[in-house]
């Protein structure tokens, strides 16, 4: 039925007769239409030992500029009455669409739980990413990928409420300025970084510097507990020594080289404040 | 959690209506009841900020999927940017979707923002700076998961009627398709 006849012209063999274009067309929609085994989203490709899943803490204190979502949400079907797609291969991702949307009442009433304890591993596995020593150090922007809020929040809420209970004397000031200190620090540091130039994005950025005030939550833990001035300085200035160390690489490969020292600074002085306040705390 | 039962009258998943309104309204007792009682400020601020960030977690992770079909998330993609996600179900589990719930849902979110709003001009008025820090946390999550749930239901309608107009032009063709055949 496609054939050109002998007694036409002969088409451009890449042009198609009409039936064919139309068949084509149809193809095309009935393919990219609701099939019952359209996946719910594509399976993002698999990375190494960082579990992909979509629930950062929070998300949208700043608008998201429209054109950026409006055209990567071309690339990811809405249409989802497809059962759940099968976990990929690497095992451990696309947590996303393994919990997403299937046909409603199934996927959605059970994964709460495994959306917990999903969130729960990704802390642990971005606080093992930034603060111990691991191969993906070298590579900071990939390595935090999976931002979240949540380990932030926990560790600036600790060490408010460990320097707190330290202190003999104006219990709740100590905690609110605690609190706002980090939480104001973290957010100038992430400005300064963007101001001086630097690539890096704001909850990331916020993110990590959160995820590194962990050696300092440990610090102020055991000077809660014990009460030597010399132990305290020793305490304080090891665990300051590691989060710096923590922080370095990301800050640093935010920014071009000439300004590094500009983008550290700041960060080494609010760590270094937060450890003054840990020691003085009596 | 039976989408099955009749639509008009009964809430179709009380049980997560119950915990997308129990968070918050925990959150807001307390803060309330918390400073007639005039406890250390700590425990105020870490129980609200807490019983805020749990109800920000629930609304966006359990109830907006449940009740109104919607989520969202960023990512970070292989270059470095950040992407906002949005998802939503298909058009017809949009359509099966319990009034009811989703009143409740959105109209809960809206209230929860406006009650800590007000608070917050209390507490400049009197120059409560501590309890002005609290306020804002709570407000800000409030009005992250609104902007999140807003822009993810724009996007979802002009899913729908991308898809609509997709459907229209495959079964025009179709038809076109049909009447060749039989010629």
């Amino acid at each position: 039925m496609s054939n050109s006849h002998g007694d036409t012209i002969p088409l451009h063999p890449s042009s198609q007769s009409d039936i064919d274009e139309i068949e084509n067309l149809i193809n095309a929609s009935v393919q990219s239409g609701p099939a019952t085994v359209l996946p719910a989203r594509p399976p993002s490709p698999p990375r190494a030992s960082i579990p992909v899943s979509p629930s950062p803490f929070i998300q949208s204190k700043i608008p998201p500029p429209p054109p950026q979502s409006a055209s990567s949400n071309q690339k990811v079907p809405s249409v989802a009455a497809a059962p759940p797609p099968p976990p990929p291969s690497v095992g451990n991702s696309s947590s996303i669409a393994a919990s997403g949307f299937g046909p409603a009442p199934n996927t959605l009433t059970e994964p709460v739980w495994d959306t917990v304890k999903r969130d729960l591993s990704r802390i642990v596995s971005n606080l093992k990413l930034v603060v111990f020593p691991n191969p993906y150090r070298e590579d900071p922007g990939k390595a935090l990928r999976d931002w979240d809020l949540w380990g932030p929040f926990f560790f600036i809420v600790f060490l408010g409420l460990t320097l707190s209970w330290s202190a003999s004397v104006k219990k709740s000031e100590v905690f609110a300025v605690a609190f706002a200190l980090l939480a104001a620090g973290a957010v100038i540091l992430t400005l300064n970084v963007l101001l001086l130039g630097g690539h890096i994005i704001f909850f990331q950025s916020l993110s990590l510097l959160g995820y590194c005030l962990f050696p300092l939550d440990i610090g102020a833990l055991i000077c809660m507990l014990k009460d030597n001035v010399i132990v305290k300085m020793v305490v304080v200035g090891v665990t300051l020594a590691w989060s710096s160390w923590a922080a370095y690489p990301f800050m640093s490969s935010a920014v071009n080289p000439r300004r590094k020292a500009l983008a550290l600074y700041p960060v080494f002085l609010m760590y270094v404040s937060v450890g003054f306040l840990i020691i003085a705390i009596n | 959690m039976d989408l099955s039962q009749p639509v008009e009258e009964n809430y179709a998943n009380p049980k997560t209506c119950f915990f997308h309104v129990l968070f918050k309204a925990s959150a807001l007792a307390f803060y309330i009841l918390s400073t007639l009682f005039a406890d250390s400020f700590v425990i105020i601020f870490v129980f609200t900020v807490v019983l805020a960030a749990l109800d920000f977690w629930v609304v966006k992770n359990v109830s907006g999927r449940i009740l109104v079909g919607l989520r969202w998330w960023n990512e970070i993609n292989e270059e470095g940017e950040s992407i906002w996600r949005f998802e939503c179900l298909d058009q017809e589990s949009l359509a099966r979707i319990n009034q009811k719930d989703s009143w409740l849902f959105w109209w809960t979110l809206y209230l929860n923002a406006v009650v800590w709003g007000i608070f917050g001009i209390f507490s400049m008025v009197r120059l409560e700076v501590d309890y002005l820090l609290v306020v804002g946390v709570c407000f800000s999550l409030a009005i992250a998961n609104i902007i999140g749930f807003t822009k993810c239901r724009k996007d979802a309608r002009s899913k729908i009627q991308a898809f609509a107009s997709r459907t229209i032009a495959s079964s025009f063709s179709s038809t076109l398709h049909s009447a060749f055949s039989l010629v």
